[in-house]
């Protein structure tokens, strides 16, 4: 209720306790048919042209905005409900309010400056957005990154799934009410990110994964820290599920929820997590290797159901299946280059800069111009942790990208919204969302 | 692991990635010309990957093919997009990524669209083929000025619903546009006017 300024219980602080109960009252006793306006008159709750959009048979039928700042809506989506009741007859997604206009921006800028950009589309993965991007300028030139910059970016990008599957299993239970698994997840998160800034500087927009390699090695102390996470994470896991997993509240709030089939999910474009809760077996990974992957051992985790709770269980074998992945790659880092050698597209190493005039015009014309690289298009899919995110880039050799377009797993699921939410009840609303785990920053891009 | 030579992990890129991708090309351009001939104009030869080209008359047949022909199986699809070629005829290059869990590959189809000067270029709306493609297209509209006809819901999506232009057209200005206030009128795209002085 919105009090008035002139409101007897905003007055005195002697009248204020009788009239306060006596607002309280009023509230209550209007409730649900009526509410206060400003000027303390009741008036109803359906307002024709405001938030009364017709009658069903059952009752009247309401407007409803949630979002864009809404906490479960994990950024800034805006969902226009229509609700009978608490069920929800129609749902409408209003995205753009993160679109920054970047496959705009990547054409006046050379393919090098546009990796910062990759980091901010999905800022809880930005190592697997450079690995995309730079994978497919890195298949538009040609080149294959030497055997250790792709084992130290299959690292950083599976601590970056881990890192973001932390980051959803905490506010999806969140939402749904179990605070103590947030605080876990942000504690463990935390050793990711602290992990990124000890190689890269950066905690979170690292930049870390380049065109033609890496920014640089790592430092001494890399392979000891990702171990003794992984030493801690793995019994972590166990912790996550005994708090979720078996706990009834849990399963009555998540089973049988959301429910789509393989063939639907399919159709609506999904992937990743979302669409193997569903059963699909198809993991980026798997299906079109890239960075060595096909070298690892691991399995794809598969849902059946296809409901909220069978893609959180997939999400949360997802993560013993990086630290499966992150263990093969520790084992086989060896010591080599981190950066292709064709100085024509990564910056010569800076000792060399000293000594040689070739270094220094290669990274004269480098900084200035940048590459160009032949004339063609490609399309280059990783996994990201919310599924398959493309890379579609146009050249027309000249040294900035004739258009590049993002293919974000997120916008799919937020596209399927209506589908999953109609006939749920509003409660259940946050549980879908959460499930599906989009970031709007991939979305609107 | 240190018996394995660096260059034994190297995914193939260059020739053998561009032939695997030249053969699934070539498989799936077969099939498309048995079952339905006449609505493959032919292959774009676009290094490194090419795609193949549909007539835009045809597309929503071509596309229900894709998606059933039990050879092909195209379920998922990626991403719709338009190249503006500005200055090429046909202007535009309405482009599909589809992909296919069978063929374990995915591949690009694209439609020449001609620009047309009384309105926005029309192509038929595949939403009934595949039901993702609603948002896809509805960006399609949105950031490049496709219209696609038969689409149930075709407004603005990522751009504010009154918005003028396409940004992603190559004749879009990206700088100097002007500033829409709607509770104090627009500000003109004066160059004489530094960037954020009062109006």
């Amino acid at each position: 209720m919105i009090r008035p300024p002139d409101s007897p219980g905003t007055d005195q602080a002697t009248t204020g306790a009788a009239t306060a109960a006596e607002a309280r009252t009023q509230q209550f006793e209007g409730a649900p048919a009526a509410a206060t306006d400003v000027s303390g008159a009741a008036q109803p709750v359906f307002v024709e042209g405001l938030n009364y959009i017709g009658e069903t048979p059952d009752g009247p039928l309401m407007e409803l905005n949630m979002g864009p700042q809404h906490p479960s809506t994990h950024g800034v989506l805006r969902l226009v409900l229509r609700v009978e009741g608490e069920v929800v007859r129609y749902a409408d997604p209003d995205i753009g309010y993160l679109h920054t206009g970047f496959e705009k921006d990547f054409e006046r800028v050379t393919y090098h400056q546009g990796t910062p950009w990759t980091d901010r589309m999905d800022y809880l993965s930005p190592p697997g957005n450079n690995l995309g991007y730079a994978l497919a300028v890195e298949k538009l030139l040609g080149e294959t990154v030497p055997v250790r910059a792709q084992r130290i970016r299959v690292i950083m990008v599976e601590l970056a799934r881990i890192g973001s599957h932390l980051i959803w299993v905490g506010t999806h239970a969140l939402d749904l009410g179990a605070q103590s698994t947030f605080l876990y997840a942000w504690r463990d998160r935390e050793r990711v990110l602290e992990i990124n800034e000890l190689v890269s500087g950066v905690r979170m927009m690292t930049s870390f994964i380049r065109i033609g390699g890496l920014m640089a090695d790592t430092p001494p102390g890399f392979e000891e820290a990702v171990r003794a996470f992984l030493r801690d994470f793995r019994a972590r896991c166990d912790d996550y599920e005994l708090l979720l997993t078996a706990n009834p509240l849990w399963e009555d709030r998540t089973k049988g929820l959301g429910l789509i089939t393989g063939e639907e999910a399919l159709a609506w474009g999904f992937s990743g997590a979302s669409l193997r809760g569903s059963g699909v077996s198809y993991d980026v990974r798997k299906d079109a290797p890239y960075s060595g992957y096909e070298d690892y051992d691991f399995d794809v985790p598969l849902g059946v159901n296809g409901d909220v709770y069978d893609r959180y269980l997939v999400r949360i074998h997802e993560m013993r299946q990086s630290l499966r992945i992150i263990e093969q790659a520790l084992d086989r880092l060896e010591p080599g280059p981190i950066t292709i050698t064709n100085r024509k597209v990564v910056l010569p190493p800076r000792h060399e800069l000293d000594t040689s005039m070739e270094a220094v015009i290669h990274h004269f014309k480098l900084v200035t111009e940048g590459f160009r690289p032949p004339a063609g298009e490609v399309y280059q899919a990783v996994e990201s942790p919310r599924g398959e995110l493309g890379f579609y880039v146009v050249s027309d050799a000249s040294n900035k990208p004739y258009r590049i377009k993002v293919r974000a797993p997120s916008f799919q699921m937020v596209s399927a919204i209506p589908k999953l939410v109609v006939g749920h009840l509003v409660a259940d609303v946050v549980a879908i969302l959460g499930s599906l785990d989009f970031i709007l920053g991939d979305v609107d891009r | 692991m240190s018996e394995e030579h660096p260059t034994e992990h190297a995914r193939p890129t260059g020739s053998e990635a561009a032939s695997e991708a030249a053969a699934v090309l070539h498989t799936v351009r077969e099939i498309l010309d048995e079952r339905l001939p006449g609505a493959v104009v032919g292959l774009d030869g676009t290094l490194p990957e090419g795609a193949i080209s549909l007539i835009a008359g045809r597309l929503v047949e071509a596309a229900t093919l894709l998606r059933d022909d039990a050879r092909l199986q195209f379920k998922i699809p990626l991403f719709v997009t338009a190249v503006d070629w500005l200055d090429r005829e046909p202007r535009f290059d309405l482009v599909y990524q589809l992909r296919s869990l069978h063929l374990h590959a995915t591949v690009r189809f694209k439609v020449g669209v001609e620009d047309n000067l009384q309105g926005l270029p029309s192509v038929p709306s595949l939403m009934s083929v595949w039901a993702g493609m609603n948002w896809l297209e509805r960006e399609t509209y949105d950031l490049c000025g496709i219209d696609f006809a038969g689409h149930p819901d075709q407004r603005r999506l990522l751009m504010p619903i009154d918005w003028e232009g396409h940004p992603l057209r190559k004749d879009y200005i990206s700088f100097g546009e002007p500033v829409k206030f709607s509770d104090r009128g627009s500000f003109p795209p004066d160059a004489a006017v530094p960037r954020g002085a009062p109006s």
